[in-house]
């Protein structure tokens, strides 16, 4: 049985009906098999563990901290409860994936309040709550604010429906957080008032993270708050914080792991100029920066004094030109991870084939997704120069106009370690552009010559005998996104009948009808969610799958326009929790 | 020999109507190209009817491809937006995070923004006391839904308020000539920013609006 992700079950496959054997007493007392799991983290291990024997999945309960819950209606918070009677640290997420492109409507769910109800009863000393991709609103941060005295540690990730009032109680009651982390947060106009609502002695944040909120704060609040919290080592502001602002609050935390500068656009004089170049030369500390907002070749030297140990550049808000970001690579030789926009185009990503030898980890995102001014971003000849300086790639998410299969297959042959290939050729459809073949050649190359790929984007016009490829080589893949491929059934089919390892599979506009959803009957069980939208599936096909598969939530999402037998959007996963209490009207358990 | 599956299609925008046209006639591809992958020599030889797809691969692969392809509704739904000066946008396409901005931001902005160096020390050091002068003001821009806040203390002349509004919006270079920077005064009077020196903008400005050109002509 798949380990992952945490199912939690009421009992064992072998403890809840009559015929239990019975078994031999454990060799060790409790406390010591207590002791020695206690020492075990990951919960995919703590999964097996529970597995073992009776008297292991007791004590596994018993010493199980940290819940790790990769879909929150696999689950219910009861079940929960009753089996976790210890749990001081939280992990949850909630909506498909699709979801943080517009694909989902409004409302669809993933409102972690009633969690919040449960673990308010039964979890009183929880110190950590990790959300993604959930809905939170000001009522349920007030209900955590409140809840928990010993609580440490909020992270939102791509949640939705607070405000700054949720955000204040948070900041009022909470007297030994240490994290305050929101990331890629919806927020309309949140106010910015909760910074001041930290109390005047208050002084145990180590991160705060706010760079995705929009509005102002009180930066004499935020000076404060900083300099009095001698441990904080991460710090990434909004863009309301200027680079003058930003100079201050350096001289107040030059320990700083990770930095989120606001924005990057200000006039300064001479002496402004030299007071934050020295504040970024004494971060002697920084892995990691981000931020640089209208960051431009006037004022990015001044971080170039910091930039000797980073490991971590996020420019995916400050659109640079090849030049100066060639400047600014030179000087950071460490690099491991780099997010760029394609505004930096061939030729930056040459000069990063030079200056980062080290680099794992390459974003490159567009900055004009919409192709409304016809730029030419980048092309398969960066992706390759990269490849070439770059032997330890690992990670790719690279949008761009125009792939060749050719290149694809050079640079696997140069990186054949990509855990992590997520290749988004922007329009629809699109052949190699040289030789106006599909990609399957791209593809698979991809799958046969990176035996450790983990997760995969596709892209481009692709046949089904790319789909053929990827079930028969892909041995560990997990996670599948397609878009505008395939020719039929068959495609979808492969996948699900080879890729042994697979747990997400999300798919949009693709001619896959029933007889490849219903290929995967078995599978789905052992994978945390399907996602089809404008697919061939039927509602007839998704009837049938629901009856077959009892232990499957089949929901379809209704869309106004859309025909009643058509399955517009289908999201399938497993569950021990039945069909979803909560479910709006426009979503339909089958 | 191509195979050809044709499909007359509106493309919505004609000619005249899309300002983005304006932008760069050379690199400018037509929807046909930009959308379903067509070369552009076949864009002029196919006039009006769009290929769905064009391969010319291999044979029995392709008959079954025609085949599937003319039964099933594999067409992108097409989703119009709102914005009329948009081309066709398919709906959660390409797949970037809704909040990630979408950069407009050309090189000759950005060159013009780097002449403003040294500006006049005010007296009171460039940086003392710069925290509680921050002058935030909503700015809103004409045909944009959401209002945004601008910090007006760190800029000390039109042309440094002008790049930043250009870069928070995102104004393509050729839609720049098309807006006119518009001010609220304390006294709740509208006015054009440009007619009054930089000191009594500053010091009158309550909120800012970006009014495209035709309608300030009757304010």
């Amino acid at each position: 049985m798949d380990p992952e992700p945490k199912k939690p079950e009421d009992s064992p496959s072998n403890s809840a009906n009559s015929h239990t054997p019975v078994q031999p007493p454990s060799p060790f007392p409790d406390e010591v098999l207590e002791k020695v799991l206690s020492f075990i983290d990951s919960h995919k291990d703590r999964s097996s563990v529970s597995l073992v024997r009776k008297d292991w999945y007791n004590a596994e309960r018993w010493t199980r901290s940290k819940l790790f819950i990769g879909n929150c209606y696999s689950v219910s918070p009861e079940i929960v409860a009753r089996r976790f009677p210890r749990i001081k640290s939280i992990t949850l997420k909630g909506k498909p994936r699709f979801s943080d492109f517009n694909m989902l409507p409004r409302d669809w769910g993933a409102n972690v309040h009633s969690w919040l109800v449960m673990f308010a009863k039964v979890y009183p000393f929880l110190e950590e709550l990790r959300l993604k991709r959930m809905t939170v609103t000001d009522e349920s941060l007030e209900l955590l604010a409140k809840s928990f005295s010993g609580f440490k540690s909020l992270s939102l990730s791509s949640c939705d429906g607070f405000t700054d009032i949720g955000l204040k109680a948070i900041a009022s009651h909470c007297r030994n957080l240490t994290e305050l982390d929101i990331q890629d947060s919806v927020t309309e106009d949140v106010g910015g008032g909760w910074l001041s609502c930290f109390p005047e002695n208050f002084a145990s944040l180590e991160v705060l993270n706010f760079a995705s909120l929009n509005s102002e704060v009180s930066f004499d609040d935020l000076e404060r708050l900083v300099s009095r919290c001698k441990s904080l080592r991460v710090l990434k502001v909004n863009e309301s914080i200027t680079l003058d602002q930003l100079q201050r609050l350096l001289v107040h935390a030059p320990q700083l792991l990770e930095l989120g500068t606001g924005s990057f656009l200000q006039e300064l004089t001479p002496r402004q100029y030299e007071d934050i170049e020295s504040a970024f030369s004494n971060c002697k500390n920084l892995q990691i920066l981000s931020g640089l907002w209208e960051a431009n070749s006037l004022y990015l030297p001044v971080l170039y004094g910091a930039c000797a140990g980073l490991t971590f550049l996020n420019l995916s808000d400050a659109p640079l030109q090849s030049g100066e970001f060639a400047k600014l690579l030179a000087h950071c030789p460490n690099l491991r991870r780099l997010w760029v926009v394609d505004t930096v185009e061939d030729k930056g990503l040459e000069a990063v084939g030079s200056s980062c030898p080290l680099l794992e980890e390459l974003r490159v995102f567009p900055a004009d997704p919409y192709d409304r001014h016809h730029r030419d971003g980048v092309t398969e000849l960066g992706f390759l120069a990269v490849s070439r300086g770059c032997r330890n790639l690992h990670y790719v998410l690279y949008f761009c106009r125009r792939m060749t299969n050719a290149a694809v297959v050079t640079i696997v042959q140069n990186c054949p370690d990509f855990t992590h290939f997520r290749l988004c050729i922007m329009t629809p459809g699109q052949p190699d552009y040289l030789t106006n073949d599909p990609m399957d050649e791209a593809f698979a190359a991809v799958v046969k010559t990176c035996t450790k790929l983990k997760r995969l984007s596709v892209s481009g016009l692709l046949t089904d005998l790319t789909f053929e490829f990827i079930g028969k080589y892909a041995k560990n893949l997990e996670t599948l996104s397609v878009a505008f491929a395939g020719n039929s059934d068959w495609g979808m089919q492969c996948v699900l009948e080879g890729c042994p390892k697979l747990r997400k599979l999300e798919i949009r506009d693709s001619p896959f009808g029933n007889a490849a959803l219903l290929s995967g009957l078995k599978k789905y069980e052992m994978m945390r969610s399907l996602w089809m939208s404008d697919c061939n599936v039927t509602m007839k096909g998704c009837r049938l799958l629901a009856r077959e598969m009892p232990r499957l939530n089949v929901e379809v999402i209704m869309d106004e326009e859309s025909d009643e037998s058509q399955a517009d959007k289908v999201y399938v996963y497993r569950s021990v929790a039945g069909p979803r209490r909560d479910a709006p009207p426009f979503v339909l358990t089958l | 020999m191509e195979v050809q599956l044709e499909l007359a299609l509106s493309s919505g925008s004609g000619k005249g109507s899309d300002p983005n046209q304006d932008c760069d006639q050379r690199k400018k591809r037509s929807f046909e190209e930009a959308f379903m992958g067509v070369k552009k020599k076949d864009v002029d030889d196919l006039h009006e009817t769009l290929p769905l797809l064009i391969w010319d691969g291999n044979e029995e692969k392709k008959q079954q491809f025609d085949g599937e392809l003319l039964e099933q509704k594999h067409i992108p739904k097409l989703a119009i937006s709102n914005n009329r000066e948009d081309n066709f946008v398919v709906v959660g396409w390409p797949p970037v995070k809704s909040w990630r901005r979408q950069f407009c931001h050309q090189i000759s902005h950005r060159e013009c923004t780097t002449n403003y160096v040294n500006v006049e020390n005010n007296g009171g050091g460039g940086g003392g006391g710069r925290g509680s002068n921050s002058m935030y003001v909503k700015v809103k821009m004409e045909g944009v839904g959401i209002t945004r806040k601008l910090n007006l203390s760190v800029h000390r002349s039109y042309h440094s308020l002008t790049a930043k509004l250009i870069a928070m919006f995102g104004i393509c270079e050729e839609n720049v000539e098309k807006y006119k920077l518009t001010y609220q005064d304390k006294e709740g009077h509208w006015l054009l920013a440009r007619d009054v020196p930089w000191e009594t903008f500053i010091h009158s400005v309550q909120r800012l609006k970006l009014q495209k050109m035709a309608t300030t002509f009757y304010s």
